[in-house]
């Protein structure tokens, strides 16, 4: 699981609402596996990011040089933009779990795969 | 893993990967035969699609193209050395160069007299450009068997591995402690199915291994081809029948040519396509592959690649989309995705585990493909797998550019009876996910009633803008093409999503 898709993952156990995001990251194993880097993608991207979330996953996985915020002419510097790439696309969480900050309900990643089905009980009145 | 599934497996993966990118031939056809050569070629796309091919042909070899009149055929002219570039396209199933258009043919009264006119236009059409275009090609095709010779032993060796077995026994032990309703569980596993599956597997590797026969002993005479007519015939008022018409021309053209006829085992496929009063008379470039059709067909609810690019495509991907199959299967829609659009990000979700799985299998099997073709260590790309339930989906509300999904026909995969609950909650979900005002969703349903329903009380979320009729291996179905409204989502208490839904149900 890339760090861009746990920033669109929210929890949706019964109640919760938007109170579901962002989930608590944790990984036993990451990987990291290179990816054309596509300057234009990643520049488009960066007002799409929610930073709180993205930050607090970083910092989970004690991944180092990860920019706090959009920069000044972000859109044209590779550096940032390149930085932005690796963290976005090319950290893998492969084992793991993510747990909803309302509910403490925790859904684990198992391959690179979260699974994040509920429960009867957890979906019904 | 059982040797039906392993073989399953390697299908999939060959369905999928059937029209994959094969770039840098980098054989030179001597220069004085393919200097200012032009050619028209004939593709078959699935009916529906003829535009969105047409697009994709102008876009990648600056062609216009002619809708042919017979569903589901486009024509455009090409330079000989586009060829390669033709291969590319993703939009299109079978490839021919035409011998001939015929229009406005006048068939004559009798079938003796009109079989006779097809045995004397035989030898009236002008063959030799056409063939050596068949004889580039044929070169193409040599390389492209060979290198997926080399990625079926890869992924083979990917199934073998003692890991993926335990995984599937693992997933299979977390399948029972869940409640999951048993119509959703692992289509492969219905004993029918199975059987379906193992005889055509069976087929398959039989064919398989002859081509492999066939590759090692060298033409013993490169002279005498062997070859085939296929005719295709539509029309009321023809007074001979398709196997008249192809055992007829077929012998004149064996006279011409002194080539062998040969049904299974053929260099050249002649085409002869009979529709109405339009002739045309072809040369195949690719395939009729076996097994793509027939995945298609038995297999469990798989979808062609170029059905999946051409939904892809009608929703105008913009760079940095993100694109989300939430009822992914095995994933042919997002890995189309990620191929051909990968300046888009692509979420593949299912909530069978072994759906899932095997759409990570083949995600990381395109990742080995790249490794290859580019001599890139292990690149990954922009998509990635979730297993989640439709109707509850963890998504943020609004964060999604592009829905695209084959839905449950309730034929092969759920039932009819489900989807009158399940496409109004689908849509509902879908709704709530996609950005409001510049969302669109393009979704492929057999049980049209059912969705038209269903849409009719989201009027307030989302529009349709388009429809097109697809021919699904037999099944009429239908590609709606929705725009979310600009209205944004506000979440409602539990309680007011049970009535709603429930209201709409009525």
């Amino acid at each position: 699981m890339k760090l861009l898709t746990h920033n669109l993952l929210s929890s949706h156990v019964r109640g919760v609402g938007p109170r579901g995001f962002p989930l608590r990251l944790q990984a036993t194993e990451v990987r990291v596996i290179p990816v054309e880097f596509n300057p234009d993608f990643v520049a488009r991207m960066i007002p799409k990011v929610e930073w709180a979330a993205l930050l607090e996953a970083a910092d989970h996985l004690r991944l180092a040089e990860v920019p706090k915020g959009p920069i000044q002419g972000y859109e044209q510097d590779e550096t940032f933009l390149r930085k932005m790439h690796h963290v976005l696309l090319e950290v893998e969480v492969v084992e793991g779990t993510l747990q909803c900050p309302e509910s403490g309900r925790v859904f684990p990643i198992t391959r690179g795969i979260p699974n994040m089905l509920l429960n009867e009980e957890e979906t019904e009145t | 893993m059982s040797d039906v599934q392993e073989a399953t497996n390697q299908l999939l993966h060959v369905n999928l990967h059937e029209n994959q990118r094969d770039t840098h031939v980098t054989e030179s056809v001597p220069r004085s035969e393919s200097e200012h050569l032009r050619v028209t070629i004939g593709a078959t796309v699935p009916t529906g699609f003829e535009q969105a091919a047409a697009d994709e042909v102008r876009e990648k070899l600056k062609s216009s193209c002619k809708i042919s009149k017979d569903r589901g055929k486009i024509y455009f002219d090409i330079s000989v050395e586009s060829l390669a570039q033709v291969h590319l396209l993703r939009s299109v199933d079978n490839l021919f160069v035409v011998v001939q258009e015929l229009k406005d043919y006048q068939f004559k009264e009798t079938k003796e007299k009109v079989l006779k006119d097809f045995e004397e236009l035989a030898g009236k059409l002008p063959w030799s450009d056409p063939l050596k275009v068949w004889k580039i090609n044929t070169s193409f095709k040599k390389k492209k068997t060979k290198r997926k010779k080399l990625n079926q032993n890869l992924s083979k060796e990917k199934i073998d591995n003692g890991r993926d077995k335990r995984e599937e026994r693992d997933v299979k032990k977390e399948l029972s402690n869940n409640s999951l309703d048993s119509h959703i569980l692992d289509y492969y596993e219905k004993p029918a199915i199975k059987e379906e599956i193992s005889t055509l597997v069976g087929d398959v590797l039989a064919s398989c291994k002859n081509e492999t026969e066939e590759s090692l002993k060298e033409d013993t005479d490169p002279e005498v081809l062997k070859f085939r007519v296929t005719c295709n015939r539509a029309g009321e008022k023809h007074c001979f029948s398709s196997n008249e018409a192809a055992r007829d021309f077929g012998g004149a053209v064996q006279d011409h040519f002194k080539w062998k006829a040969d049904m299974t085992n053929f260099d050249v496929e002649v085409l002869l396509n009979i529709h109405d009063n339009e002739v045309i008379v072809g040369i195949a470039l690719t395939e009729e592959s076996l097994h793509r059709r027939n995945i298609t067909h038995f297999g469990p609810t798989t979808l062609r690649s170029t059905l999946a690019y051409g939904m892809l495509r009608l929703c105008s991907p913009q760079p940095s989309d993100i694109i989300v199959d939430p009822m992914c299967g095995t994933g042919a829609i997002p890995i189309e995705g990620a191929t051909e659009w990968s300046n888009c990000f692509h979420i593949a979700g299912d909530n069978n585990p072994l759906a899932v799985n095997r759409a990570a299998n083949n995600i990381s099997s395109l990742l080995t493909r790249s490794q290859i073709k580019e001599g890139k260590l292990s690149w990954g790309l922009p998509i990635d797998a979730i297993q989640w339930d439709i109707c509850n989906l963890p998504l943020r509300t609004g964060s999604v550019d592009i829905i695209v999904t084959d839905m449950p026909f309730g034929k092969r995969m759920g039932s009819k009876k489900r989807n009158w609950n399940l496409y109004p909650a689908c849509l509902w979900e879908m709704g709530r996910i996609c950005k409001p005002g510049t969302g669109r969703a393009a979704l492929l349903t057999q049980d049209k009633k059912c969705f038209t329903k269903a849409l009719s009380g989201m009027e307030h979320v989302w529009r349709k803008v388009h429809t097109v009729w697809v021919n699904i291996g037999g099944l009429h179905a239908a590609v709606y093409l929705l725009n979310r409204t600009p209205l944004a989502f506000v979440h409602p208490s539990g309680q007011d999503k049970e009535e709603l839904l429930s209201a709409k149900n009525d």
